[in-house]
């Protein structure tokens, strides 16, 4: 059992390289902003820590900065971290007899990144073994989740310190390929893993409409869009 | 409240959401019809993340960097789709925007 969890940790690892790469530019821009700021190590590392979200980070460090209302900078936080709702609720069927502690403590490193390489990962699985004939392994799964998860939250964690005490000068082009990685790691997950063409077309409309859709609501439009275009898929999909 | 008080109520917050899930829904096998919405609802989110990450700062649309991160995108999905490997893919994709930048 324990050298199984120990190859599917691995096997986690592995595949959230790309993940770390990504992981080192945004957390140390976060932590020169942060800096910048003029936040506390403490504090920046406090919150790389425990709120563990870019996007929600950078998102009440100005409000939080400038010593707004406790109110607003959390009902943002809150707000920009929504999205794990979901992407937890979609996790937890492959977590199958696993305890609650365990599972509780592993739910912190659950990020964008860290859902979307396990999931895809566990559909694949799901899929080689014929579906629900197979029983899921939720120890496995755990293990090869906490693999992805907890190796790229202490990337970030790191990335952060270093951000804070170092500006790296990274040369003109290079943050910008940086940037790219994961994003494009992520299509191509998503494009080697696809089977219908509803589900192609559903993707096709996400992708489109996330921009407009940020554009005229930033924290939520892109969030609607995509969940718009999920049920006209899946509606259009489930009349067939 | 300080600055460090409210940083642990946020963590909190975002601990709850990203926890309660496990705990109500660990092992739970969801009905195919929600099944499948799910699995529609993750994959649009993650195009959706995919979209803002390459193509918008903060609230801004990067107008000129979208065409070759754009391009990159296509040449990256029409690689892994080949190949059969995102990394592949991926490593092509960011060439090209370091060159493509670097051409600008």
């Amino acid at each position: 059992m324990g050298m199984f969890f120990g190859a599917r940790f691995r096997q986690g690892m592995k595949a959230a390289v790309p993940i770390w790469i990504a992981f080192v530019p945004s957390s140390l821009a976060w932590g020169i902003a942060a800096q910048g700021h003029g936040l506390t190590l403490q504090e920046v590392l406090l919150m790389s820590a425990l709120v563990y979200s870019g996007p929600a980070q950078f998102a009440v460090l100005v409000p939080l900065a400038d010593g707004q209302s406790a109110l607003q900078v959390l009902v943002a936080g809150f707000l920009m971290n929504l999205r794990f709702l979901p992407m937890s609720m979609t996790l937890a069927p492959f977590f199958h007899g696993v305890k609650r502690l365990p599972l509780t403590l592993a739910s912190h490193v659950v990020s964008a990144s860290s859902f979307i390489v396990p999931y895809l990962q566990f559909e694949k699985e799901r899929e080689s073994h014929d579906g629900a004939a197979q029983a899921i392994d939720g120890g496995g799964n755990l293990a090869f989740f906490v693999g992805v998860g907890a190796t790229s939250f202490l990337v970030w964690l790191v990335g952060t310190g270093a951000g804070y005490g170092v500006a790296l000068g990274f040369p003109p082009g290079f943050e910008e390929a940086l940037k790219f990685i994961l994003p494009g790691y992520f299509a191509g997950l998503l494009v080697v893993e696809m089977r219908s063409r509803t589900m192609a077309l559903v993707c096709l409309a996400s992708l489109i409409a996330a921009v407009p859709g940020a554009l005229l609501s930033p924290g939520w439009g892109w969030l609607i869009c995509a969940t718009l275009a999920a049920l006209l898929g899946w509606g259009w999909e489930t009349r067939r | 409240m300080s600055r460090a008080e409210i940083i642990v109520i946020m963590g909190l917050m975002a601990f709850a959401l990203r926890a309660l899930p496990q705990l109500f829904f660990v092992g739970r096998k969801f009905p195919p019809a929600w099944d499948r919405l799910l699995r529609y609802l993750s994959y649009a989110f993650i195009c959706s993340i995919v979209s803002i990450t390459l193509f918008m700062t903060g609230a801004r649309f990067d107008a000129g960097a979208a065409p070759y991160r754009g391009l990159a995108l296509a040449v990256t999905i029409a690689v892994a789709r080949k190949t059969k490997s995102p990394v592949t893919g991926m490593i092509i994709g960011a060439l090209l925007v370091l060159v493509a930048f670097r051409l600008r």
